[in-house]
């Protein structure tokens, strides 16, 4: 179990690096997206029970045993929400960057710096 | 009648009339206003008529979802709850949406695609009054990023200029960064809690920090900071406030980063409590007092009208944050005061410029001039706008402002920390450096003499000066007024802010902030609405106005007429200069204050690397902040 937090908090930190340290705007974008998959692990880890079932009330239907050995299933309720917000970010990021790439002619971030001071 | 509904009826009903404007008023202009203009009436009425229950009577409304209530003291579905604080910023936001809405109409006017601008403002009001209403901490997550969304695009709106699009991928680039912060504090609480109803969390961490969520606390703060522009990540704020349609501005400053305020008060007063530690109340002041004064001096360094205001908006939430970080029931009541209050002039200050940008077709300081003759209504509200930003009495920003020095002296005066001392200094002479920036603005813009260029400018339209009236009575009538708008709406939001047992109780069920023992505390009756008398400020504001007035009729005739092109090239007839030629130097209305400039040479050029333009350094200075908050609440918290 503690490698995936150890997973999660290097992917986020990988992001941030990304989004911190590379010129290219696509890169940036990318690292966005790393950072949130990071997060939707940490939400995933946090849920997880060891040889817990899937956390359907079948105790009734099927014979599965224990069934208080439930995997926490809001984590993933909320990792589904996540999901959808972070392909939301990555689209409309590409959009602006496509538009920026049409006024500016560059993707560099050291060039799109006309608003500053 | 059973007005619990009304708060989730409004926000479904803004989301919903997002999608019938996509669907229906994409073509037809009159079926889109009207669908506009009925849903946020709607919205706005349905939650004033809360005003009384809540305000008057007391009451925390609180609604479950699908009548989801919580089982055996879980809570299990989403809950509203609207206690006296929410409601407080319920109302500065269905008042902003509602102006918004009607300024839109006029000014939005020429435009093209404007079903999709009327979508993502719907989605925009919709999701602040979500997330003021939100008694759920990933719901009021989720708020937070439709927000986000809705706000970038609108920022890119207008993407025929490649700046507004650079502005849009900044305001998103941190703005995610920002909410990442939040996400994963969210799920660090929900891992040290098992619960996301932000009322059992309250009761939960009551008296047990853990190292996680001590974590989750610097994180969301962090991310918090963020949707609020406290000063490290306030630079995208002043592209976006600057790209934005003007309409979109004034929400932006209105609400948006109200909403930031908002979640900060939530997380700090009532989820964590941990306001009474004096350390955490020096790291908001400290936050607060930076935010303030870098705001307002990057303010006297610019030249275009929206950007100016943007900075000057940044600097008066730096005020609020001061004030609430204060943590006496003076400092949150002037807080709380100072954040409706600059809804109020600062929505009035960008709606003034957005009629000199619909009238003249440029927000540029140096190309502006003269135009109290040409827009005599526009010029008399901006006057009233900049008096109550500047804080001069009787105008509400006086008022606000007056009671946070208070808060600040008595603090001072209670803790003896020094620090409370260089607070209370710097927060005058911010004031005094608003009011500088103002007296150029008002010159650069209003006075002077009149470009040629700007021969043919008309009055706006009565849709757009409608909401501006609207302003400055408001803006007005709260200075005159204060007692009456501090006893019923301040003192109430106030005691909800410190005493959060009926709001756990309300939603959890009786008893339950008795058993994790929370207590109420005494709030004393007096909170300092007694410091000045209106009546004989006024008096001596409108003799000074009166002088003033005589002496400039007794001046030169020929103030305020049209240059001619070449009298214009010839240079001696710019501001300043009086008809007499200048051989040395030209200094333009906008660039009233370059002495001071001169003088702070230094200062200013590393504000310049600081503000780079750079979406890398942006980011990195959001991340480097967020590691310090962490570790600065390590240390103080554990």
């Amino acid at each position: 179990m503690i490698f995936n937090y150890i997973t999660s908090v290097l992917l986020i930190v990988l992001g941030l690096y990304t989004v911190c340290a590379k010129r290219n705007l696509i890169k940036i974008v990318l690292g966005l997206g790393i950072t949130d998959y990071g997060i939707n692990m940490l939400i995933v880890s946090i849920g997880y029970n060891y040889g817990g079932t899937a956390p359907i009330y079948a105790q009734d239907l099927f014979n599965v045993g224990n069934s208080t050995a439930f995997v926490d299933p809001v984590p993933q309720a909320l990792t589904l929400t996540s999901i959808v917000i972070s392909a939301c970010v990555d689209a409309m990021a590409l959009a602006l960057v496509i538009m920026v790439n049409k006024r500016y002619k560059s993707i560099d971030a050291n060039e799109i710096r006309r608003l500053k001071g | 009648m059973n007005y619990t509904h009304f708060p989730v009826i409004s926000v479904m009903g803004l989301f919903l009339g997002a999608f019938l404007v996509e669907v229906f008023g994409s073509k037809n202009k009159y079926i889109r206003n009207t669908i506009v203009l009925l849903i946020t009436t709607c919205a706005a009425g349905l939650m004033l008529y809360l005003v009384k229950p809540v305000f008057i009577d007391g009451q925390i409304i609180s609604y479950w979802m699908g009548n989801w209530e919580p089982v055996e003291g879980y809570a299990i579905g989403i809950g509203y709850e609207i206690d006296a604080l929410g409601m407080f910023f319920v109302i500065l936001t269905v008042l902003t949406i509602w102006l918004a809405a009607v300024y839109s109409i006029k000014y939005m006017e020429k435009d093209s695609h404007l079903g999709h601008y009327y979508t993502l403002f719907l989605m925009l009001s919709g999701s602040v009054l979500g997330l003021v209403c939100t008694g759920d901490i990933f719901n009021m997550f989720v708020m937070i990023e439709i927000m986000t969304f809705a706000a970038v695009a609108l920022t890119a709106f207008r993407n025929k200029k490649g700046a507004h699009l650079e502005a849009a991928f900044k305001y998103l680039v941190v703005g995610c960064v920002g909410s990442g912060f939040t996400l994963a504090g969210i799920v660090l609480l929900y891992m040290q809690c098992h619960t996301l109803n932000m009322a059992q969390l309250a009761s939960i961490l009551h008296g047990n920090l853990t190292p996680v969520s001590v974590l989750a606390l610097a994180l969301m703060f962090t991310g918090f900071g963020v949707k609020s522009f406290i000063v490290p990540f306030h630079a995208p704020a002043a592209d976006a406030y600057m790209s934005a349609p003007t309409s979109i501005s004034m929400v932006f400053s209105g609400i948006v980063n109200k909403a930031g305020v908002y979640g900060m008060i939530r997380l700090l007063f009532v989820v964590f409590r941990v306001m009474d530690i004096s350390s955490v109340q020096i790291m908001v002041v400290l936050f607060g007092v930076v935010t303030m004064f870098i705001g307002v001096t990057m303010a006297l360094a610019q030249h275009d009208f929206k950007r100016l205001l943007a900075f000057h908006s940044i600097s008066q939430i730096g005020y609020v944050i001061t004030a609430v970080g204060i943590c006496s029931m003076k400092g949150v009541v002037s807080g709380l005061f100072h954040a409706a209050n600059h809804t109020l002039f600062k929505g009035l200050l960008f709606l003034c410029a957005g009629a000199v940008l619909y009238s003249t077709g440029t927000a540029d300081l140096d190309k502006l001039g003269g135009l109290s003759k040409k827009m005599p209504k526009t010029t008399i509200c901006f006057l009233i706008g900049a008096f109550s930003i500047s804080g001069l009495p009787p105008f509400n920003g006086f008022a606000s402002k007056w009671m946070i020095y208070q808060s600040l002296y008595d603090k001072a005066v209670t803790t003896g920390n020094f620090f409370y001392i260089f607070a209370l200094v710097c927060a005058v002479v911010v004031s005094v450096m608003t009011l500088a920036s103002f007296i150029k603005v008002t010159q650069a813009v209003f006075f002077g003499q009149t470009p040629a260029a700007l021969k043919e400018t008309h009055e706006v339209p009565f849709l757009m000066r409608l909401p501006m009236w609207i302003m400055s009575l408001l803006c007005v009538g709260c200075g005159i007024f204060y007692r009456f708008t501090g006893n019923n709406l301040l003192l109430p939001a106030m005691k909800s802010t410190f005493n959060i047992t009926s709001y756990i109780d309300k939603m959890m069920g009786e008893g339950t902030a008795a058993a994790s023992g929370i207590e109420n505390i005494t709030i004393h009756a007096e909170t300092g609405f007694e410091y000045w008398e209106p009546v004989i400020w006024l008096v001596l504001f409108v003799t000074v106005l009166l002088a003033v007035f005589i002496v400039t009729l007794i001046g030169r005739r020929d103030r305020g007429k049209v240059l001619s092109t070449k009298e214009e090239a010839d240079g001696k007839y710019a501001t300043f200069f009086s008809g007499e030629k200048s051989s040395h130097s030209h200094v333009a209305g906008s660039d009233l204050f370059w002495g001071f400039k001169r003088n702070w040479k230094g200062y200013f050029n590393v504000m310049q690397k600081f503000h780079s333009g750079n979406v890398n350094d942006y980011s990195l200075m959001a991340v480097c902040c967020c590691a310090l908050v962490i570790v600065f609440t390590y240390i103080v918290l554990l």
